[in-house]
């Protein structure tokens, strides 16, 4: 559909000549394709993996309400100041019923529009399993190769999406606001393990210096302490404009040490190995169900399993071991038409 | 629904008032599996067709009470048509006489709904127009 858009299954090549002369629709449209045809990521990733620079992605997550977009907005606009170039993707839950979603962070990112150097997004989880868009790294490797080099990946940090931000961002902030003190027994483990910085927001409000004290104690009893820093945990108010500045340049002595110690290379590698993983994972499930017809047949064995109250394994051994031979046979077919 | 869900910026334009109305059917749509982009109060023709083109939006709908209409409705139209996105809904709601209701249908806006409109018609007509541009 929308055949201004894509021609059959691939894209139109003006749509590519748009996007490098900076057409703004253009950047969109892409980032809507890897959105709902999945079927056109590769030719995509194809044309864009050589134009990509190096961005640096800063995953921006936190309870709902803390602050998160209110938070990326100014510190986007510092970035901004300093000359960046800077995409915004704001990921909001979808609905698993409706499938519908209401995508409200850019209410609070108003003092950013108009300036040419800012493109924001928002983005539906869509069926990332509760988590993040699975079309959100390729968004953010579409703003890379627009010209963004600094890419704010806001996210709800409940459930699957705080985790998959980790993957995604080269830094991480977690915001919280006073009176989340429980909320961060309730956070996932690792998202306190990993969070490069911590940010209070709403200092303004009472409660601040009680959850300074308990983050901190956190990190005294952790393990963490013992392999890595504590990571630095800072108080601002975004709506008073406080603190902020100081939350800036303290994220910019992150990138840098990001860079310096080599382990911005390494979360690129990271993220390269987990796409061709994924896909490879992908490919093989694709070929496997097309060349038998393990579909039915596992529907067919998990009824069976049900009614017998039997272990699955032997079933499980048993088609996992077709893969070898699907894999020989395919070999064999291959080099017979040689 | 289908693969595609639609992608609708639902705004407030000029500095009037609440945005209750616009909440609530910002919230039906949701409901109706639409993806809503949510401007808010306080928005010009500017960050509202900025917000439409970043969003690669399908559709624009705007609530207006102030009885500025004409003046959003149009700026926006011309907006929309400059910056590519001549092809996509342009819809709204508010208290909207029809001897204006008529100009509007001029400017290409087909229709509006007015106070008195059930939510369920802004579905069906965003749906019925979606189903239309994707055959
Ligand atoms: N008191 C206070 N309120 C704030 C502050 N920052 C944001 N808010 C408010 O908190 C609410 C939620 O903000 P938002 O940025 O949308 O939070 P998000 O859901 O985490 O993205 C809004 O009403 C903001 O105005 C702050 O520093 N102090
Ligand atoms: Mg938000």
């Amino acid at each position: 559909m929308n055949s201004d858009r894509r021609t059959g299954h691939s894209l139109k090549p003006e749509l590519w000549d748009q996007f490098f002369k900076g057409s703004r629709l253009a950047c969109a449209r892409l980032i809507t394709l890897v959105e709902n045809f999945p079927e056109l990521v590769p030719e995509i990733r194809d044309k864009l993996f050589s134009h990509r620079r190096s961005a640096i992605r800063i995953g921006v997550t936190g309870p709902p309400g803390v602050g998160k977009s209110t938070v990326t907005a100014a510190l986007a606009r510092r970035a901004l100041k300093k000359g960046h170039s800077v995409g915004v993707i704001a990921v909001d839950p979808s609905s698993p019923f409706t499938g519908g979603a209401f995508l409200g962070d850019r209410v609070r990112m108003q003092s950013l529009i108009g300036d040419p150097h800012i493109f924001i997004r928002s983005l539906a989880s869509r069926d990332g399993h509760g988590g993040l868009s699975p079309s959100t790294p390729y968004a953010a490797d579409i703003f890379d190769a627009f010209g963004m080099d600094r890419i704010y990946i806001e996210t709800v940090g409940v459930g699957q999406a705080e985790l998959d931000v980790l993957t995604c961002a080269d830094l991480v902030i977690l915001v919280l606001q006073p009176g989340t003190g429980d909320v961060i027994q309730a956070l996932k483990a690792g998202i306190i393990e990993a969070a490069d910085m911590f940010l209070i927001n709403k200092s303004d409000l009472p409660g601040t210096e009680s959850l300074l004290d308990s983050l901190r104690f956190i990190f005294e009893i952790s393990a963490r302490q013992k392999t890595i820093p504590r990571p630095p945990i800072l108080a601002a108010s975004a709506l008073h404009n406080k603190g902020l500045d100081e939350a800036s340049a303290e994220m910019e002595r992150l990138i840098h040490g990001l860079i310096q110690s080599g382990r911005f290379q390494k979360k690129k590698r990271l993220r390269l190995e987990g796409e061709i993983k994924a896909s490879i994972l992908q490919n093989l499930w694709e070929q496997f169900s097309t060349l038998t017809n393990a579909p039915e047949e596992i529907q067919a064995a998990a009824d069976d399993l049900l009614k017998s109250g039997q272990s699955p394994y032997p079933f499980i051994r048993k088609i996992s071991s077709r893969i070898k031979m699907e894999t020989v046979n395919e070999k064999t077919c291959c080099e017979n038409r040689r | 629904m289908s693969v595609e869900p639609m992608k609708v910026i639902i705004a407030k334009p000029g500095l009037d008032g609440h945005d209750r109305g616009a909440k609530v059917v910002a919230r039906a749509l949701v409901e109706a599996g639409m993806e809503v982009v949510y401007l808010g109060l306080r928005q010009t023709p500017e960050s509202i067709v900025n917000a439409a083109l970043e969003e690669d939006a399908d559709v624009i709908g705007l609530s207006i009470l102030s009885g500025a209409h004409m003046t959003h409705f149009r700026r926006v139209k011309e907006l929309m048509d400059k910056n590519g996105l001549g092809d996509r809904l342009l819809t709204g709601g508010g208290i909207i006489p029809t001897k204006d209701q008529e100009k509007l249908k001029e400017l290409g806006i087909e229709k509006v709904f007015g106070p008195g409109d059930d939510i369920q018609a802004i579905v069906d007509y965003i749906r019925t127009w979606h189903r239309s541009r994707s055959t």
